[in-house]
C-alpha cells in the first residue's frame, strides 16, 4: 500500500506539463539528430565548424547563467576558455590519464584558477566586476602570447617550436565525426549539470541575488558563496571547452583567443538569449555557424562582427530574453496573422 | 637590474603615454559622472578618427593639419550621435548596461574598420606628426615635442575638466545630473542639452586620444580599441569618480608600463600593468568591506 502511495507521488512529481513534454521531445530529437544524421550529412568542414560551436555552446552556457541568473558580467570568458585549453593541453601532452579525467581535471583547475582571481572582484558591484574581467582578458592574453599552448615540448610549459605535437583525442572519438559526438554528449553533460543547478537551491539563490542583494541577504542567502558558486560552475564548464577545443583543433595558437572574442562571446551569448539555456546553443551556432555561412555566401567576414553590435544594442533596448525567446514568439504572432489572413477572405466569403 | 641610464630613456615615453591614458581617462570620467554611462567604445572612437584621417592624408591628399580635425570631430560626432540615440533609452537602467552596451558600438565600429581597411598592402599604416622629430635634450634623453604635447595635452584636460565641473554653470548641472536625473530635470535643467554636451565633448576628446596613441603606439584598430584597457584602469583606480586621481593613475600606468621595459626578466609581461595595479586598487578598496548596495559601485 505504501510503496504504491510512492509510486504515485513519484509518478505525479515525474509527470511533465504539456510545455515540458515538447521540449523533452525536441530535445530527444534535436540530439538523434545531432548525433546520428549530422555526421552523415556534413562535410569534414561542417562538422568542424559544428564541433567548434557545440564547445562555443558550453561556453556560452556559464556565460550565460553568469549574466541571465546571477546578474553578474564577465567580460574575459574566451580568456578563461584559454586557460582550460591550455590545461587541458597540457595534462593531455604530459599525463597519460583517460580524456574524461583530464576533462574534468581542466574543468577543476580552470574553475580554481578563474575563481581565485575572480574573488577580489566579487566584492565590489557589477560594473567593477566588468572591468576587471575585461582587463584579465588582456592580461592572460599577454601571458599567453609568452608562454604558448604546450604542444609535447620539454618543461613545465611543454612549448617547443621544433616539435609541434598534437593534441590527443579520446581513443574512442579520434576521427573527427565521432570526436563531434563526443563533443555533443560532453556538451549535453554541462547543460544537465547547469538544469540541475538551476533546478536546485544554488538556483533559487541565484534568482534571489539575482532580484536584489540585499533581499537575498536578509532572506539569509549566503550571496558571497553563491555568487562564487556561480563564478565557479561558469569556470568549470568554460574550463571543459577549453580543453575539447585543444583536441578539436590539435595545436593551439594564442591567436585563436584574442580580447576581441570574449566580448564578441559575451555579445552573441546576450543574442541568444540568457534566460533559457537554448539561448547558449544559439550563441555557439552565430559564433561559429553563421560566420561560416557568410563566408560560403562571399559577404565580408567582419559584418558579423557589426550584426553582434547591432545585436547588443537591440538586446538592451527593446528584446532583453534574446533570440531564444524572441523568435518563438515572433513566429507565433506571425502564425497567428497569417492564420487571421486566411480566416477572414474565407468567413466573409462564406457570411455573403 | 639594468642601471639607471637604461631607464631614462622610458621616462619621457612613459609620461607621454600616459598623458594619453590621462586625456582619455578624464573625458571617460566626466562622461560617467554626467550620464552614467562608461564608455568602452572611447578605443574603437578614437580608432575611427585616426584611421579616416590616416586616409584622408595618404588617398584623398587632405592637407594632414585638417585631417586631425576631422579626425577629432569625427570623434565628437559619433560620440554625439551614439549618445542621443542610446542615451535616453538607457538612462533608467542600472550604470553596468549602460557600459555593456557601448561594447556593442565598439563592436559595430570595429567590424566597420577591419572591413574598410582590411587589407593593407603589407606596409604598416602610419600618423606621425610634424613635431614627433624636433624636441630638446634633458641631460642624455632626448623629449620629443610630440611626447610633451601629449603629456601637457592630458594635464591640460584634467586641470580644465576639474575647473570646469566645480565653477562653471554646465559643469554644476552635470554634477547634478550624476546625483540624480529625475531630480536635476525637475529643477529645470535641460537634461538632453547637458548629456549632449558631455557626450560630444568626450568625444572630442576621444578623438585626440585616438590620433595622439596612433602617432605614439600604432595605427591599428584592434590594437586601439583595446587600448582602451589601459584608460579603464585608470578610471577604475579613481573610482569613476576624481578626475585628479584618473590623472595620476593614468601617468602611474603609462610610466610602469614603459619603465619595466628594460628589465628582461618582465619586460613581456608589462601590458599587464593595467590589471595588476587596477587588481591592487580594488583590494585596497575592498578591504573590511562586505557589501555596497550604493548604486554605481563602491563610493
Amino acid at each position: 500500500m505504501e510503496a504504491s502511495g510512492v509510486l504515485t507521488r513519484l509518478g505525479s512529481s515525474m509527470r511533465l506539463s504539456r510545455g515540458d513534454r515538447i521540449q523533452v521531445a525536441v530535445i530527444a530529437a534535436l540530439l538523434v539528430f545531432a548525433l546520428l544524421g549530422l555526421p552523415q550529412l556534413l562535410s569534414l568542414y561542417w562538422i568542424d565548424i559544428f564541433t567548434t560551436a557545440a564547445i562555443f555552446a558550453i561556453a556560452s552556457l556559464g556565460l550565460g547563467l553568469l549574466v541571465g541568473r546571477v546578474g553578474m558580467i564577465s567580460l574575459g570568458q574566451v580568456a578563461v576558455l584559454a586557460l582550460g585549453a591550455w590545461v587541458g593541453a597540457k595534462l593531455c601532452f604530459s599525463t597519460s590519464l583517460p580524456y574524461p579525467i583530464v576533462l574534468l581535471l581542466s574543468g577543476v583547475i580552470t574553475m580554481l584558477l578563474g575563481t581565485l582571481i575572480g574573488l577580489p572582484a566579487l566584492r565590489v558591484s557589477g560594473l567593477y566586476l566588468a572591468l576587471v574581467t575585461l582587463m584579465l582578458a588582456g592580461a592572460i592574453n599577454v601571458v599567453l602570447t609568452q608562454i604558448n599552448f604546450p604542444n609535447g615540448g620539454k618543461g613545465f610549459l611543454g612549448f617547443d617550436e621544433l616539435y609541434p605535437g598534437s593534441i590527443r583525442r579520446p581513443s574512442i572519438a579520434v576521427s573527427d565525426p565521432s570526436f563531434f559526438r563526443y563533443t555533443v554528449i560532453v556538451a549535453l553533460l554541462m547543460f544537465a549539470l547547469a538544469l540541475w543547478h538551476l533546478r536546485s537551491k544554488p538556483g533559487r539563490a541565484w534568482a534571489a541575488i539575482r532580484q536584489s542583494e540585499p533581499a537575498a541577504l536578509t532572506a539569509g542567502v549566503n550571496v558571497t558563496l553563491y555568487k562564487m558558486w556561480a563564478f565557479a560552475l561558469a569556470s568549470f564548464v568554460t574550463g571543459v571547452a577549453g580543453a575539447l577545443f585543444g583536441s578539436s583543433s590539435l595545436k593551439l595558437y594564442n591567436y585563436e583567443f584574442p580580447t576581441q572574442q570574449s566580448i564578441v562571446l559575451f555579445a552573441v551569448v546576450l543574442m541568444g538569449g540568457i534566460y533559457t539555456l537554448w539561448g547558449a546553443i544559439i550563441a555557439g551556432a552565430l559564433l561559429w555557424i553563421l560566420p561560416a555561412l557568410f563566408t560560403i555566401w562571399g559577404i565580408n567576414a567582419e559584418i558579423p562582427t557589426i550584426l553582434f553590435g547591432i545585436g547588443v544594442l537591440q538586446v538592451l533596448t527593446t528584446a532583453p530574453a534574446g533570440i531564444a525567446y524572441q523568435f518563438p514568439h515572433d513566429m507565433m504572432r506571425l502564425g497567428k496573422l497569417l492564420y487571421r489572413l486566411i480566416r477572414r477572405p474565407a468567413a466573409t466569403a462564406g457570411s455573403t | 637590474m639594468p642601471s639607471w641610464s637604461s631607464f631614462q630613456p622610458f621616462i619621457p615615453i612613459g609620461l607621454a603615454l600616459g598623458g594619453v591614458y590621462a586625456l582619455s581617462g578624464v573625458g571617460m570620467v566626466v562622461l560617467y559622472r554626467a550620464t552614467g554611462v562608461l564608455n568602452l567604445a572611447y578605443g574603437a572612437i578614437g580608432a575611427l578618427g585616426a584611421m579616416i584621417a590616416w586616409s584622408l592624408i595618404n588617398h584623398a591628399g587632405f592637407p594632414s593639419g585638417w585631417a586631425y580635425a576631422l579626425a577629432v570631430l569625427i570623434g565628437g560626432f559619433s560620440t554625439l550621435v551614439y549618445g542621443a540615440v542610446f542615451g535616453p533609452l538607457l538612462a533608467p537602467r542600472d550604470p553596468l548596461v549602460k557600459a555593456v552596451a557601448t561594447l556593442g558600438f565598439a563592436l559595430i565600429l570595429l567590424g566597420m574598420m577591419t572591413w574598410l581597411w582590411s587589407n593593407s598592402a603589407g606596409i604598416a599604416r602610419t600618423i606621425t606628426f610634424p613635431t614627433d622629430n624636433s624636441g630638446f635634450n634633458v641631460g642624455q634623453v632626448t623629449v620629443s615635442w610630440t611626447q610633451v604635447i601629449a603629456f601637457g595635452f592630458g594635464l591640460a584636460t584634467a586641470i580644465g575638466a576639474t575647473v570646469f565641473l566645480r565653477f562653471t554653470k554646465l559643469g554644476t548641472a552635470m554634477r547634478a545630473l550624476a546625483d540624480d536625473r529625475e531630480i536635476t530635470a525637475t529643477l529645470g535643467v535641460p537634461v538632453r542639452r547637458v548629456e549632449a554636451a558631455a557626450w560630444f565633448a568626450s568625444g572630442l576628446i576621444a578623438g585626440a586620444t585616438g590620433l595622439l596613441l596612433a602617432d605614439l603606439d600604432t595605427l591599428d584598430p584592434t590594437t586601439l580599441t583595446f587600448l582602451v584597457i589601459f584608460t579603464v584602469a585608470a578610471a577604475l583606480i579613481a573610482r569613476l569618480r576624481s578626475v585628479t586621481l584618473t590623472f595620476v593613475a593614468a601617468v602611474v600606468i603609462g610610466l610602469v608600463d614603459n619603465l619595466v621595459t628594460p628589465i628582461n626578466s618582465i619586460t613581456s609581461y608589462r601590458d599587464m600593468t593595467p590589471f595588476v595595479l587596477a587588481i591592487v586598487a580594488l583590494l585596497f578598496f575592498a578591504r573590511g568591506r562586505q557589501y555596497s548596495f550604493a548604486r554605481g559601485g563602491i563610493r
